[in-house]
């Protein structure tokens, strides 16, 4: 071996000296998932790998000798006996290639570190998500036993389907264009602070700019390129886009610069959704007699089989999550769901069932989820107050559907069926609960880092 | 003493690939070293049957199905007339399974303890715990592995994967890393000898000549394929504020896969034609030409068990900026690496201290090749691998291959025999994999079970007798003496020996250029 070798293994073994001394900062030790502020790394009390834990004399001679490495260790590196096993691969250890370091094996293992207890009440609240689903769906097959059994006029029906729908409408309008008003004047306030601070450093960074390579800002996804000004636009129209069901999709509204000029906008935009409204209304009552005819042939028991599962997708396939009113519910969910009442309009006498009861399905399945959702973001009084009356509603019905009666089955139905989704609904969170404690979560150097990038630099070039 | 080992793994040539060429260069060192080495694995394209490769080694390419990304399909019995014709052919004692996501190392394994053989497996790669598919995956690696005599990790990290994964006994896990062939990865301008000073008058490098000017153009390059998880989206965040605040620098970067198109992309946004450079595809014999032209390699991975490429960059004499994952913090003394994390201003920042300390001259990068070949070497690898099958084999005493376990009789070793005591009694063997689950511990039992079946079946009705012994590669008994005197110089004299032979070697191709 060369004199170089023996230099660099001393100046390596003085960089390792100093890196064993203190804990890596950069690298997270098991204490930070409990504390913010991590304490000083402890010595084990206990190895993880239970060697030498059979024996208590051993455990001490260890921790004996732990003790006195650590002293020497305080006292001058170059001192020490046998050099310090270290979690490295260049050089070679005088340690046999399956030693395994008790001190420092699986140091990095981090067990559910993002747990966050349940609290019953608060995962009750969550859960109401999924009872506003599934009763709004039962309520929808109340609807449609009620139409082709009690001969309830599918007309009434849909009629105050459509009145709620547009008093959902307005209502959710009135809360988009608050949001709009309060998001614009936060980007606004943003920029201006932002230009401030970083005039200098963009001003750099602008020379690809100056090329022409400027994209128009209708072509472009928002996560590509735009303006700064501009991109408050994207945002804010995308999300007025997206949810305003069907009616934004495929309608591109021109950007806009200012607080100023929104009001158009959105009158624009409220006349593009009362438009395409029309234009599904229309298409709906051209399309009844050929969806009337569609599935005729097919037997009611395959009909019933078929709804019954697709009805069961749309429940299971459901976006309960779900933020802002960013997303659409799941597609494969509606899709599901507009099917299954398509089928099921195969089996009622006349055109204006049909069209009635597609037309009510849309607004249960499209466009109620969306406003359930902003109500949620909104007021969670309102959210509680839909959640009763949802509840109520739906198993009145069924007690109706189911025993033949009149209001007293109505009223029986709504007092068990409340009773009986509360208790569910306890049992289910109480449960989720008890669950909790099998939970076990290993994360550790191995995972896969999660990179964070900044999308700043996209926005502004 | 001289084992006959059969290397068993999906991946091998003409596959490119890190496992392929571990696999061979492990295989041709352990030939060197007098043993005998086949190795199984699947046809490919035009290539079936038996092959002879350099060095005498042995390919066996057993026609299977390929289902996803040369992986076969697994049939867990179908593969075992076969592979008992071969073992008993090529008089194997030890079966050496490679890659965890390889069906044909798991059969092997299973079958080789069923015929009553010692088993080794190497882990190359890194497995969560999170998703489905790692689910699936680590559950067949706790089946496979709940009989296996030892496991060899490429590195601390991946140990600590692995023993976490499969529910190991730490004691049963060497960490033997990669290695790399330096001869193929040697700088541009390389000083010709290991002692060498600046002022050789052979060596054309001197660290004055590597000093770079403030305007000079320092070349970043980045060899990798573009997926995600080798962190191409971090890279394409980055290089742009890389450029806009060093001015004369450039990358090049080679390499191909899904994220090619938005490489192109932020390029063509950013107008950056004339500072990176995009090269496609680039063969492994090909990565050296184009490391040697650059003066930092950026490695911006996401998840990496060992990260071969960072010491072939090293090798090639280039400071190495990598981000902190996996097994990489162990892989390269500090001198040799700027650390990043996995953050995109955490990574402009390292490439920004990299260059200027490239530019202040504080980086012997001209030093790099000879301090990596001391490092990493095949023959190392090959030697520890030995060690480890002497343990397995009962050659190394009980206390000595497991230390500080007392006298074997330890809590745990009871219940888990341990390897040169571990039994291939069936019952045995039945317990070991009942305790793999509630459900799937009965499952694997039943696998074993129609296993041994299967090879009872097979003893009966295709016995032994039968089948022919293969004679040996011939030149294996010609070089024997030599190639042990060579071993024995090897472990005496640790590699001084082989490295001064190496380095007259060099001595005669700087000669051959000069000339």
């Amino acid at each position: 071996m060369s004199t170089t070798t023996v230099q660099q293994n001393a100046a390596s073994r003085q960089l390792l000296h100093n890196r064993t001394g203190a804990p890596d900062p950069s690298r997270l030790a098991p204490e930070d998932a409990f504390f913010a502020t991590s304490p000083p790394r402890r010595v084990r009390q206990h190895s993880p790998l239970g060697l030498g834990a059979s024996s208590g004399s051993s455990v001490r001679g260890m921790t004996e000798a732990r003790r006195q490495r650590e002293k020497e260790r305080g006292r001058s590196g170059s001192r020490r006996r046998k050099r310090h096993w270290n979690k490295l691969l260049w050089f070679k250890q005088p340690y046999p290639d399956n030693y395994t370091d008790e001190e420092t094996f699986l140091d990095h293992l981090q067990r559910n570190p993002r747990l966050q207890p349940y609290e019953f009440w608060s995962l009750m609240a969550d859960s109401t998500v999924i009872i506003q689903h599934i009763a709004s769906v039962i309520i929808f097959i109340c609807c449609f036993v009620a139409i082709k059994e009690f001969e309830v006029s599918p007309v009434a029906v849909v009629s105050a389907g459509s009145i709620s729908t547009v008093m959902g409408w307005i209502l959710w309008d009135y809360w988009m264009g608050r949001e709009e008003a309060a998001k614009v004047q936060a980007l606004v306030e943003k920029e201006v602070v932002e230009d401030a601070s970083s005039a200098s450093s963009t001003s750099s960074l602008k020379d690809p700019q100056g090329l022409g390579l400027l994209i128009p800002n209708g072509s472009v996804s928002p996560r590509l390129g735009h303006s700064h000004s501009a991109s408050a636009t994207s945002i804010t129209s995308n999300v007025s886009a997206s949810s305003t069901g069907q009616s934004g999709s495929g309608t591109q509204y021109p950007p806009y610069g200012d607080p100023a000029s929104s009001l158009s906008s959105r009158n624009k935009q409220r006349l593009a959704t009362a438009k395409s409204a029309l234009l599904i209304y229309c298409a709906l009552l051209g399309l009844s007699p050929i969806l009337k005819s569609l599935t005729d042939s097919t037997t009611s028991d395959s009909i019933w089989a078929m709804s019954s599962w697709l009805m069961c997708m749309n429940v299971f396939f459901f976006d309960y999550g779900g933020g802002t009113g960013a997303q659409f519910p799941a597609s494969l969910s509606t899709n599901a769901a507009v099917m299954a009442s398509a089928v099921m309009a195969s089996r009622l006498p006349s055109t204006t069932h049909v069209f009635s009861i597609t037309l009510f399905s849309i607004e249960v399945f499209g466009l109620f989820p969306v406003f359930r959702r902003q109500l949620r973001n909104s007021s969670s009084a309102g959210h509680r107050t839909l959640t009763y009356f949802l509840v109520i509603a739906a198993s009145g019905g069924m007690g109706v559907i189911i025993s033949n009666g009149g209001a007293v089955a109505a009223i029986v139905g709504a007092v068990l069926g409340s009773v009986l989704t509360f208790l569910v609904m306890g049992i289910c969170c109480w449960w989720l609960i008890g669950l909790q404690k099998y939970k076990n979560e290993m994360y550790g150097p191995w995972d896969p880092a999660r990179p964070i990038i900044r999308r700043h630099w996209d926005l502004t070039s | 003493m001289p084992y006959n080992i059969a290397m068993c793994s999906d991946c091998f040539f003409p596959q490119p690939g890190g496992v392929e060429s571990h696999i061979y260069q492990l295989s041709s060192k352990l030939i060197d070293r007098g043993h005998k080495v086949v190795i199984i694995t699947h046809a490919y394209d035009g290539r079936t049957g038996v092959r002879y490769l350099t060095n005498g080694i042995k390919v066996y390419h057993v026609p299977f199905l390929v289902i996803y990304r040369e992986t076969t399909f697994p049939t867990v019995f179908s593969f075992f007339p076969i592979f008992r014709n071969i073992i008993i052919r090529e008089q194997i004692e030890i079966v050496h399974g490679h890659a965890s996501l390889s069906s044909i190392c798991h059969e092997s394994i299973i079958h080789a303890r069923t015929m009553g053989l010692r088993t080794v497996f190497t882990d190359h790669s890194l497995f969560g715990f999170a998703d489905a598919a790692s689910i699936l995956t680590n559950k067949l690696l706790k089946f496979t592995l709940s009989d296996v005599d030892h496991v060899i990790c490429v590195s601390h990290t991946c140990k600590e994967n692995t023993v976490l994964r499969a529910s190991l006994d730490p004691l049963m896990v060497s960490v033997i890393p990669n290695a790399v062939v330096a001869e193929n990865f040697r700088p541009l301008i390389l000083p010709s000898d290991d002692t060498a000073s600046p002022t050789d008058p052979h060596s054309r490098g001197t660290p004055a000549a590597r000093r770079l000017g403030p305007n000079e153009t320092i070349t970043i390059v980045v060899v990798s394929r573009l997926f995600y998880n080798k962190g191409t989206d971090l890279l394409i965040a980055a290089i742009p504020r890389i450029l806009a605040s060093h001015p004369n620098v450039r990358f090049i970067i080679a390499g191909s896969g899904p994220k090619a198109i938005d490489l192109e992309q932020m390029i063509e946004r950013n107008v950056l034609q004339d500072r990176v450079s995009l090269l496609g595809p680039a063969r492994h014999e090909e990565v050296r030409d184009v490391m040697v032209q650059g003066h930092i390699y950026l490695h911006p991975s996401l998840t990496e068990a060992f990260g071969t490429v960072i010491v072939e960059a090293a090798s090639c004499g280039l400071y190495v900026v990598c981000t902190r994952v996996g097994g990489i913090p162990e892989v390269l003394p500090g001198h040799m690496t700027e650390f990043a994390k996995p953050e995109e201003d955490d990574i402009v920042a390292a490439t920004g201290r990299a260059i200027s300390k490239l530019r202040a001259g504080r980086i012997p990068t001209e030093l790099f090749h000879n301090q990596v070949k001391q490092f990493y070497s095949w023959t190392d690898v090959a030697q520890r691998t030995e060690r480890v099958y002497d343990g397995i084999s009962g050659v190394l005493p009980h206390d000595e291959f497991y230390p500080g376990t007392g006298a074997g009789a330890a809590g745990w070793s009871a219940t888990r025999g341990r390897a040169g005591v571990q039994s291939f009694a069936l019952i045995e063997r039945l317990k070991r994999y009942y305790g793999c689950g509630i459900w799937a511990g009965k499952l694997f039992c039943l696998c074993v079970l129609v296993d041994y079946l299967l090879f009872v079946f097979l003893e009966v009705f295709a016995p032994r007798s039968r089948i022919d012994l293969a004679r040996n590669w011939p030149k294996k008994q010609e070089e024997k003496g030599l190639d042990e005197v060579d071993a024995g110089m090897g472990v005496g004299k640790e590699s001084g020996g082989i490295g001064r032979k190496r380095s007259a070697r060099h001595r005669d191709r700087e000669k051959r250029r000069d000339v």
